[in-house]
């Protein structure tokens, strides 16, 4: 059975999903030649060639669904054309720091939304423990000597002079909160596991081991983690991610890989992992379009893919 | 003005089948949101320098986001513009 990633109507094969595709794009749907455009091929010509590429888009045999979901992520965020915020952060200057802070504090609220819905609607103590444990890390803290992932970006910004009440008085923007409902949606109506490999597939972003499967760079080069490139706040902010996102992704991910094989929910969990990194795609763009609003030049950084 | 050589005129891409008018021009579009989005580089162009019309568009970018450099006559317009899936206006930046 292949299912269609953009309206997720079953065909029998991935010859069967080649002329489903073939078929929407000659009505120029919008959906599925975006979806082919972004994913597989803009080449008509290609067309003979769909179910072929589609079949190897989606194969997961001798690689497994967590590897699968890993490939995918670093080829759209760390590929051969990296993510503009990806590249921003690099060597991040202030205005990007704000932008990551004012539109990350909506983010992390989410986070534990999104969370929260694995939580409501799994019966297993393993993802439960998993779950409470990361929202611990991620929102609540342990004690003051570890700070939460939310309670370490708020210094950040109060580090470049913001004010705390202003920073949680700044509503999101219009593609964050866009970002936010995909998310909230995907947690509403989607299996657990579901959720689950929407949300821990994004903490690959943070990953340093992502240069091992084949990025070109990390999310941030890791020497501005020493001397004083950054203020100390923001070194504390980075290198808790840095730090805990390899085992936030990962184990997360082989227990969706456990969960979704044991289920039959392999390709419904591929569908909503593809709808989730859409989402993180332009919300990142939105971290970047906030801190143009600091700095225009910024601007510099999108624009530059063919 | 002056029609892209092939493929979509916002994208690049072959898929599709959408034809439309934009100033006067018939142009091929793969969906009908890159022929919005298309309208709407044209439209803030000319809206935004209070040109009639507009001679040609050079587009360099991708989804995320599209550096424009319009001409009309000897002025030539040069920015930023993204948009949603669904078309809408995201991002305008004027560059230098």
């Amino acid at each position: 059975m292949a299912l269609c990633p953009v309206c997720e109507s079953k065909s029998p094969s991935f010859e069967a999903l080649g002329v489903h595709f073939a078929e929407e794009t000659k009505k120029s749907d919008v959906g599925h030649v975006m979806w082919l455009n972004r994913n597989v091929t803009k080449d008509k010509e290609a067309e003979p060639e769909l179910p072929r590429l589609l079949e190897g888009f989606f194969d997961i045999d001798g690689i497994g669904l967590s590897r699968w979901i890993k490939t995918r992520f670093i080829e759209r965020f760390f590929g051969k054309r990296p993510h503009p915020f990806v590249l921003a952060l690099q060597h991040p200057t202030k205005p990007v720091l704000l932008g990551y802070v004012l539109e990350h504090q909506h983010f992390l609220k989410q986070w534990v939304r999104s969370l929260s819905w694995v939580l409501a609607k799994t019966d297993s103590p393993e993802a439960t423990r998993e779950e409470l444990d990361n929202i611990t890390t991620e929102f609540y803290g342990h004690g003051s000597d570890q700070p939460s992932h939310y309670e370490l970006l708020l210094r950040m910004g109060e580090s470049f002079g913001l004010k705390r009440e202003d920073i949680l008085a700044t509503p999101p923007l219009p593609a964050t909160a866009r970002a936010i409902e995909t998310w909230q949606s995907i947690g509403r109506t989607r299996h657990w596991v579901e959720t689950m490999a929407a949300m821990h597939s994004l903490e690959l972003i943070a990953n340093r081991d992502v240069k091992r499967d084949g990025a070109t760079l990390t999310y941030f080069d890791p020497r501005i983690l020493e001397g004083g490139a950054v203020t100390n706040e923001t070194r504390a902010f980075l290198w808790e991610g840095y730090e805990a996102d390899v085992e936030h992704s990962e184990v997360p991910l082989e227990m969706v890989e456990r969960f979704a094989g044991q289920l039959g929910i392999i390709e419904d969990v591929q569908f909503t992992f593809l709808r989730s990194m859409e989402a993180f795609d332009s919300y990142l763009m939105a971290r970047l379009e906030r801190g143009m609003q600091f700095d225009g030049g910024l601007a510099a950084f999108i624009g530059g893919g063919a | 003005m002056k029609p892209p050589t092939a493929g979509c005129a916002l994208c690049g891409a072959t898929w599709g089948d959408d034809w439309e008018e934009v100033d006067g021009s018939r142009l091929f579009f793969c969906c009908e949101v890159c022929a919005k989005q298309y309208r709407g580089i044209v439209g803030e162009a000319k809206r935004r320098k209070g040109w009639a019309a507009v001679d040609k568009v050079e587009m360099q970018g991708d989804f995320r986001g599209r550096v424009c450099t319009v001409r009309y006559g000897p002025e030539t317009n040069k920015f930023l513009i993204s948009f949603f899936e669904d078309g809408e206006l995201r991002t305008f930046a004027e560059l230098g």
